[in-house]
């Protein structure tokens, strides 16, 4: 019973956070400070995304091989453009490293 | 290329991740108590992946279910910013489509549904799709995991972990317009970064992510 109420509120409470920002229609159009903000938006959650992701894995800090293969990453995109190559690259890069002991 | 196939091809090392830690996901809820309906239910209805292991902690521990829920709701309040954030490229759709997109967005979807849209494509029709095979895989994991509890081989070992690190880390080099945006998503990483090693990880990623774009207003400079 405390479970199934747990998974219900719990997933209702995510299920609002992803869905009132897209079910609403604003009037009107955003004020230019709100119309900026909201641009630099994605790239920011993205970062902090990436940046987590690189400090800390499964509750542990990571060490140098993530911040090398993270690097890479870096390299590779801004190199190509391309997603795919930048991703496959990372990953390898990764296991490479650990591989080696970093 | 149409989008829909564009989002199977950049995605497939995402649904592969999802897959592998989705399974986990299903052994880790099995060996925590939950049965196979449970833990498929817990999937299907939170689907959020890291808040998901975090739950299923909390409720082997015994604690009490308004502090999980609580817990749950630090850890996807960036799931508003990000809504927010995508709310411009979603357009006038209907609201019932609106509300099925609100479903499948994840991290993933929205870092690369964003990556989609800075190429300049306008379609929903990638976001869609990718979304829709996260949801396929994370869920088709996480009834494995539960269901056969069988040994997962070693992820870290192939560094197929790291495939959702590095797709947020190109998205953000891929997306960068100008020198704003650059700093901005510097400072989002350090601030995520920094918060996360002092241990605040539930809030790590939306301070961040709400924080930096403030630079905005003090960098000045003509957009587009």
């Amino acid at each position: 019973m405390m479970f199934w109420a747990t998974v219900v509120a719990s997933g209702i409470a995510t299920y609002l956070m992803r869905s009132l920002p897209l079910a609403l229609t604003l009037r009107g159009t955003a004020p230019p400070w709100l119309r900026r903000y909201l641009d630099a938006l994605p790239i920011a959650i993205i970062a902090a995304l990436a940046g987590a992701g690189v400090a800390v894995q499964d509750g542990q800090p990571t060490g140098g091989a993530e911040i090398g293969a993270a690097l890479a990453v870096v390299a590779a995109a801004a190199w190509r453009r391309n997603l795919l190559l930048a991703v496959t690259l990372g990953v390898i890069a990764v296991a490479a490293l650990r591989a080696v002991g970093l | 290329m149409t989008p829909g196939r564009a989002a199977i091809i950049e995605g497939w090392p995402v649904f592969v991740t999802a897959l592998v830690v989705g399974t986990a996901f299903g052994l880790t809820a099995r060996q925590s108590g939950l049965t196979v309906v449970e833990t498929s239910a817990t999937s299907l209805i939170v689907f959020a992946g890291a808040s998901q292991f975090v739950m299923v902690d909390l409720l082997r521990t015994g604690a009490p279910a308004p502090l999980i829920v609580l817990t749950v709701v630090l850890l996807n309040a960036r799931h508003l910013l990000m809504a927010a954030a995508i709310r411009p490229f979603v357009g006038s759709v209907s609201l019932a489509r609106r509300l099925g997109l609100a479903y499948v967005l994840t991290d993933e979807a929205f870092a690369m549904g964003v990556g989609w849209f800075r190429r300049g494509h306008r379609d929903l029709t990638y976001f869609t799709v990718f979304g829709s095979l996260m949801w396929c895989a994370w869920n088709a994991g996480t009834l494995m995991g539960a269901v056969f509890g069988a040994d997962v081989q070693d992820p870290q070992r192939y560094g197929i972990d790291f495939a959702i690190t590095a797709v947020f880390a190109a998205i953000v080099v891929i997306g960068v317009r100008h020198r704003a945006d650059a700093v901005i998503a510097v400072v989002a990483v350090l601030v995520a970064a920094g918060l996360r090693l002092a241990g605040a990880s539930a809030v790590a990623v939306v301070v961040a992510g709400a924080l930096a774009p403030v630079l905005s207003f003090a960098l000045g400079e003509s957009r587009e």
